[in-house]
């Protein structure tokens, strides 16, 4: 009962015109940077960003949102039209969506896709109103310990998933958490780091640190290469799928649910592995494993549901506990931050209105997705044939002027471009951006709590092992540090590293 | 990869360098650590995260290190073969010669060629797009963000913008 009158509450706050502008904003340029090859969620949501300052905290962080899942259910049209991925989460619907379009069967894998899509992120919203508010009453328990040991977890975890070396990944996120203290001490107050710059007493930003190194750094590895648009010219019909379609589908598109929400949910999880997760789930358990990578439908269905259900259920560990578990999430605390205010345990119960609002609007803005995009389509195609030589000037000057208007400060645009080449060297020889950015984010809560549960339990180093959720925690990441070097687990994640860089 | 066959000793290996580059930044960590102060472990310093996490850094680089020694690694060359390499630094030189004209010359008259430059540099286009989306887009821009946004773009010495 209690969850259905909050749900109304959410209701009432999403349904404002000004939430249904933003929430609309969010899930058409969402779906924009999906379409869009070489611009992603995170460039798109960075660049953002400042723009949530203007508004509301609910309005700015439902169109923050609304982007994220946008992108996802955006990414499959270039992925299937294109052959292209329009964001990573998308990589595995190229396989069998494009040899659909080619056999003339664009429609159904778009149409499988956006209702698939829907489905997950029906699913995965009504888990997150019921999984949410529980959580958080468990988590309102948790000491500066618990917090410590999750995030070095999320850490691990996503370390641990990044492709390539593991220790260039735990290097990369040594180096965020170094960038992330920069500046003020929250104790002492003492500069760190700051090298007699006043504009470094505040910190670095994440605004241009995360527009650096995946916006910018991003537009000039694609500069190298020649982008080539194998786009499908014929006319998209039959974008409801016949039954046969549907008999084929509910299953990888259910289990994708299921498996792309548990996976979602985890630290360091996301829409990339789910959606592998599923292909490969799928592939085993069809009787005709042949047809996986020739055309097969629920090569579609699979993947983009649980994709999607990942979107969704990402939200949890950073609404119920205020970590992020992956970059994305990373951005949508630091849109948080901007606002004042921490997500965690306590939100749900002290700002009911922003927390239910969200969730309310989440649904809406997958309606909207549903009931405009599928029309659509043809401007999307349309879209896909803007050059990338007129497209990424266009992108760093965006990414130039979102960084300057977030601080009015020209010094953030230089850190920008700083990270941008930064990011692209790291890019080139095999060091990955994204522990780095959960790093940066974390870096300071982790610090915080780390001294917290220290001056707490009096020095004694015994207090993350003796609590039983600090344990397993720790547990759990001492377990995948050590992984890889056993040469069974070490091919096991090799594998997984493999799937992702396709 | 076909240099990783060849596990001798390479001065270009770039796995050698990232992690020489991972040690050095490790031991500059743990340095401003010891500088700031480690506190004890009952009431840790302003530099107890940092210095710890020096240590951790020059632990996962110098794995690094043994493992480019121990098992070789592609040269700095083989990381750009059939690439557009030039494209990129093209791109780079324009971005850092615009971060040195942003605050003399002001948004417009740094972002104008900038956007020109990108459009002609890399994959050109023709002079009669490229002009007027060089043009109108920073123009643009800077209507929206000053006349409706009320933000106020750097003017530069010549208060332009």
């Amino acid at each position: 009962m209690d969850t259905l009158v909050n749900v109304a509450h959410g209701l009432g706050v999403a349904l404002q015109p000004v939430n249904l502008i933003y929430c609309f904003v969010g899930v058409f340029i969402g779906t924009l940077v999906g379409v869009l090859p070489g611009i992603g969620p995170i460039s798109a949501m960075s660049l953002l960003l400042p723009i949530t300052l203007s508004g509301t905290p609910e309005s700015g962080i439902i169109m923050m949102a609304g982007i994220y899942y946008g992108s996802m259910y955006g990414g499959s049209t270039t992925s299937i039209l294109v052959n292209i991925p329009g964001e990573a989460a998308s990589v595995v619907t190229c396989i069998d969506g494009h040899q659909m379009a080619k056999q003339g069967r664009a429609g159904p894998a778009l149409g499988i896709s956006a209702f698939g899509s829907f489905f997950a992120g029906t699913f995965a919203l009504i888990a997150l109103m019921l999984v949410a508010p529980k959580l958080a009453s468990v988590a309102i328990a948790f000491g500066p310990a618990e917090y410590f040991s999750l995030m070095v977890l999320g850490l691990v975890v996503l370390t641990f998933l990044t492709q390539g070396s593991m220790a260039k990944a735990l290097l990369m996120a040594c180096i965020g958490v170094v960038l992330g203290v920069v500046g003020l001490d929250s104790i002492t107050a003492q500069p760190r780091l700051t090298f007699g710059r006043i504009e470094l007493i505040d910190g670095i930003g994440l605004v241009p640190v995360v527009m650096g190194l995946f916006g910018v750094a991003e537009v000039l590895l694609n500069t190298e290469q020649v982008i080539k648009r194998d786009i499908i010219n014929t006319r998209i019909t039959h974008l409801l799928p016949s039954r046969e379609d549907w008999k084929a589908s509910a299953g990888p598109m259910s289990r994708g649910t299921v498996l792309g929400f548990f996976l979602g949910t985890l630290p360091g999880g996301g829409a990339v592995i789910s959606s592998f997760a599923s292909y490969a789930l799928e592939k085993r358990l069809s009787k005709t494993p042949e047809r996986f990578g020739n055309g097969a439908i629920e090569g579609v269905a699979g993947p983009e549901a649980a994709n999607n259900a990942a979107a969704g259920g990402a939200f949890i560990p950073l609404m119920t506990l205020g970590i992020p578990p992956n970059v994305v999430m990373a951005l949508l605390l630091g849109a948080f931050v901007i606002h004042g205010l921490q997500p965690g345990p306590l939100m749900i119960t002290q700002n009911p209105g922003l927390f239910w609002g969200i969730v309310a609007s989440m649904y809406i803005g997958n309606l909207m997705l549903l009931v405009l995009n599928l029309p659509m389509i043809g401007m999307w195609v349309q879209l896909l044939k803007l050059p990338y030589n007129i497209l990424f000037p266009l992108i760093i000057l965006f990414t130039i002027i979102g960084v300057y208007c977030s601080s009015n400060n020209v010094f953030d645009v230089y850190v920008m471009i700083a990270f941008g080449v930064i990011g692209y060297f790291m890019r080139k020889l095999g060091y990955e951006p994204a522990p780095l950015v959960l790093a940066f984010v974390l870096g300071p809560m982790l610090e915080n709590n780390l001294r917290k549960s220290l001056i707490l339990s009096q020095g004694d180093l015994m207090t993350f092992v003796q609590r039983p959720i600090s344990a397993v925690c720790l547990a759990f990441a001492l377990m995948l540090l050590v992984a890889p070097l056993l040469p069974a687990l070490r091919k096991k994640r090799e594998l997984v590293a493999l799937d992702e860089e396709v | 990869m076909s240099d990783q066959s060849n596990v001798k000793f390479r001065l270009n290996n770039s796995e050698l360098w990232g992690g020489l580059i991972g040690l050095a930044l490790g031991g500059f960590v743990i340095w401003s650590g010891l500088k700031l102060k480690l506190g004890t472990i009952n009431d840790p310093g302003s530099g107890f995260v940092l210095f710890y996490t020096g240590i951790l850094m020059c632990l996962f680089a110098a794995s690094i290190i043994i493992a480019a020694l121990t098992e070789g690694g592609p040269t700095f060359g083989s990381r750009w073969v059939n690439t557009r390499w030039t494209k990129p630094l093209l791109v780079i030189v324009c971005l850092v010669a615009f971060s040195f004209a942003l605050n003399p010359l002001g948004f417009l008259l740094s972002a104008i060629p900038l956007m020109l430059l990108l459009l002609r540099v890399v994959d050109p286009v023709r002079w009669p797009l490229a002009v007027p989306i060089a043009l109108l887009v920073p123009l643009g821009m800077w209507w929206i963000l000053k006349r409706l946004l009320l933000i106020q773009l750097p003017s530069g010495i010549f208060e332009i913008g």
